[in-house]
């Protein structure tokens, strides 16, 4: 078992949800994401992105559509469907109570270590 | 100095230099073969396009900026390796999905391994396919050999049928792996290096000019490049058979087109030869004429006949042309299969020519005439064949019917299938029945020709001359034509038979035929249901016994019992018993006699 793939396992979990929770206020494209999630250390490389945005978009929860840019080729332009509103609202309840129960099991294990 | 190349990313036109643009395409490529299309792979090949365009066109400062190996490496490294593009279904799936574990040991296809063969690579195909060492295969094999050889038979017959693993994807479908870029790639290099380690020094040089070239090139293709520069004994061996299969196919094939072109040849000279036969009327073909009972025309059925045997050949000879010729332009479904129906065709056509033919000989009959002879049983009747110069000149038995001309140049079915049977009989006078016997389709026809058969005899001075053949009009066709002569001979007469009627008497003899052909040139008395010769030779008899004691044989006569002997032959008479000796010979006669 290695360390690398256990954390890139994690990160890929929790991947589909921070998308949608960037999006959540406001439409971006893909560049755009990305660096919200590269700032916040989510993202290594870009590449992984791709096809989950395809499969977030073919599932229904997310829609785009086309925008001319200036410096470079249209861009995707992505949003939420109102599936998709519903989807990450469950996704944030689940989070919360994972979150919550990590920091639990986590806490007990310091202490008992300790 | 670089070459460049323009490209279209995401429809932005773009400089790339030559290598860059083949590391970029590569790159790509990998990609593309980490999705599939369920997963929607043109369109996410679609979006990074874009993006990778996107990055370009934030390095590009202006138009005449050339995108370089820094670029595209750059690129790849914040898009990340095809590894990282690849999505763990078991998380994403929304079901998870039942036939994960199969994925997780993905079916394997039996390929020949040739990269770790000491043969054909049969066995590490096979130790690939069931997961276990190919050590194991190849002492399996060993022991098959000593089973009778069938272990060599078998192997050969799976180095023909498993085919080779060629592609990287089917090496990794041999082994089981997942086809995904990062195995290809890894495989490949696995290759790679196999290659460069094993032929060592001889491939030094080659790697060299290789670890140059792969940076332009596709590096699969030049690790299987050195590889086949590495090939084993094994597959020189299966070259020189290869080569010896092909020399013994291209020697079958000449065969087959000489065999189908001389056979087509002589059939379409033949057909051509009796269609103008037809025309012209050569001499001995009316034979043919004459014997098609059934009156079929005749170019029908010679032409039947061509497309029977010709078309078959012609197959053969095509098929010659095959072998020989591996890019020959094919004939045509529409041809072949018109050749086939119409060979189908001829050989029904032919059937019901031959049926009708058949048909002819439905119902043999035949026709009786009874004559009686002016003689009595005190005369003596002499039989004599009569022959002609033309029919039948050697008094000579035969049933084939012939075709000659008579005198006035007419045509003629002639044969000399004449029997003579001779019977007694208690009337006062002989009397001589000829039966005509020949086939037609129905009662009437076979009637009709037997009645024209064309036979003749004569008595005179106590003679009869009987012709040695008969003769028919050839409109009654070859139709099993023949003649039984049954004399009906008073009781104590006496009767000569020429021995020129040797042939015709000798036949049937169950029908209570009395006279047998051994006795003719002798004076025969008829008798009741048999004949005795009069002037025959006394027939010689020879005994031989040889029995313990006793043996009589062409030496003379000897007989051992109790203290007894007698023995007679050439050189004379000797006689021993008990008590006296008897011997006669040229010395004379001496007799002992014991006192």
């Amino acid at each position: 078992m290695k360390i690398e793939n256990t954390k890139a396992q994690m990160r890929k979990g929790v991947l589909e949800f921070c998308i949608l929770s960037v999006l959540k206020d406001q439409d971006a494209y893909v560049a755009e994401i990305l660096e919200t999630l590269k700032d916040a250390k989510l993202l290594v490389v870009e590449g992984t992105i791709y096809p989950l945005l395809t499969r977030l978009k073919n599932a229904g929860l997310l829609n785009y559509r086309w925008e001319e840019s200036t410096s470079g080729p249209p861009r995707k332009y992505y949003g939420l469907t109102e599936t998709g509103k519903l989807f990450l609202k469950e996704l944030d309840t689940t989070w919360n109570e994972l979150q919550n129960a990590v920091n639990i099991v986590t806490a007990k294990k310091n202490t008992t270590n300790e | 100095m670089n070459k460049t190349v323009n490209i279209n990313l995401a429809g932005i036109f773009f400089h790339i230099d030559e290598d860059a643009y083949l590391k970029l395409q590569r790159y790509l490529e990998a990609i593309k073969r980490s999705f599939t299309d369920s997963q929607g792979r043109s369109e996410i090949i679609a979006d990074i396009e874009a993006r990778i365009s996107e990055l370009f066109s934030e390095r590009v400062q202006n138009d005449k900026q050339v995108i370089g190996l820094k670029e595209v490496d750059e690129i790849i490294a914040i898009m990340g390796q095809p590894e990282d593009y690849l999505v763990d279904d078991e998380i994403f799936e929304d079901e998870p999905k039942v036939n994960y574990k199969q994925k997780s040991s993905p079916s394997r296809r039996l390929f020949r391994d040739t990269e770790n063969s000491y043969i054909g690579g049969v066995s590490s195909g096979l130790g690939h396919y069931f997961g276990i060492d190919a050590i194991w295969i190849r002492l399996a094999w060993i022991l098959l050999i000593f089973g009778a050889g069938t272990g060599i038979l078998l192997y050969i017959l799976l180095w023909i049928l498993v085919p080779e693993a060629k592609t990287t994807a089917e090496k990794l479908i041999m082994t089981g792996e997942p086809v995904n870029i990062s195995n290809i790639e890894k495989k490949i290099k696995d290759g790679f290096d196999t290659v460069t380690d094993t032929v060592g020094d001889v491939a030094k040089n080659v790697s060299d000019s290789v670890s140059n070239a792969a940076k332009n090139v596709d590096v699969k293709k030049h690790a299987n490049s050195i590889k086949s520069s590495s090939r084993t004994f094994f597959d020189t061996l299966a070259d020189v058979i290869m080569f010896f299969f092909k020399v013994i196919a291209k020697f079958i094939g000449v065969i087959l087109i000489i065999v189908g072109a001389t056979t087509i040849i002589a059939l379409i000279i033949g057909l051509f030869s009796l269609g103008i036969a037809d025309i012209v009327h050569i001499p001995g073909l009316d034979m043919v004429e004459i014997a098609n009972a059934g009156n079929t025309p005749l170019w029908l059925v010679s032409l039947l006949v061509f497309f029977t045997a010709g078309i078959p050949f012609f197959f053969l000879f095509y098929l010659g042309l095959k072998i020989l010729i591996n890019n020959l332009k094919s004939i045509g479904n529409i041809a072949k299969f018109t050749l086939l129906g119409l060979w189908l065709m001829s050989i029904i056509a032919l059937i019901v020519v031959g049926i009708r033919q058949a048909s002819e000989h439905a119902f043999e009959e035949s026709h009786i005439t009874k004559t009686e002879l002016a003689i009595t049983a005190t005369d003596t009747l002499i039989v004599k064949m009569v022959n002609d110069d033309k029919f039948n000149r050697n008094f000579y038995r035969h049933n084939n019917l012939k075709v000659a001309h008579d005198a006035e140049g007419n045509k003629l079915i002639y044969s000399a299938d004449i029997d003579i049977i001779v019977k007694s009989t208690t009337d006062s006078v002989a009397s001589i029945a000829i039966e005509k016997s020949a086939d037609g389709r129905n009662y009437e026809r076979a009637i009709e020709r037997a009645k024209n058969i064309d036979y003749n005899f004569s008595f005179n001075n106590n003679t009869l001359f009987l012709d040695s053949f008969f003769s028919t009009d050839p409109v009654n066709k070859f139709s099993d034509q023949d003649i039984n002569i049954t004399l009906y001979l008073p009781e104590d007469m006496v009767v000569f038979f020429n021995n020129n009627t040797k042939s015709f008497l000798n036949y049937r003899k169950y029908d209570g035929n009395i006279v047998s052909s051994k006795t003719t040139s002798h004076y025969l008395k008829i008798l009741e249901n048999n004949s005795e010769c009069l002037d025959c030779p006394i027939e010689e008899k020879t005994i031989k016994v040889d029995t313990p004691g006793l043996k009589i044989n062409d030496d003379g006569i000897e007989i051992h019992a109790d203290e007894t002997h007698v023995k007679i032959d050439r050189s004379g008479v000797k006689a021993e018993a008990e008590d006296v000796k008897v011997k006669i010979d040229s010395n004379g006669i001496e007799i002992k006699a014991e006192e």
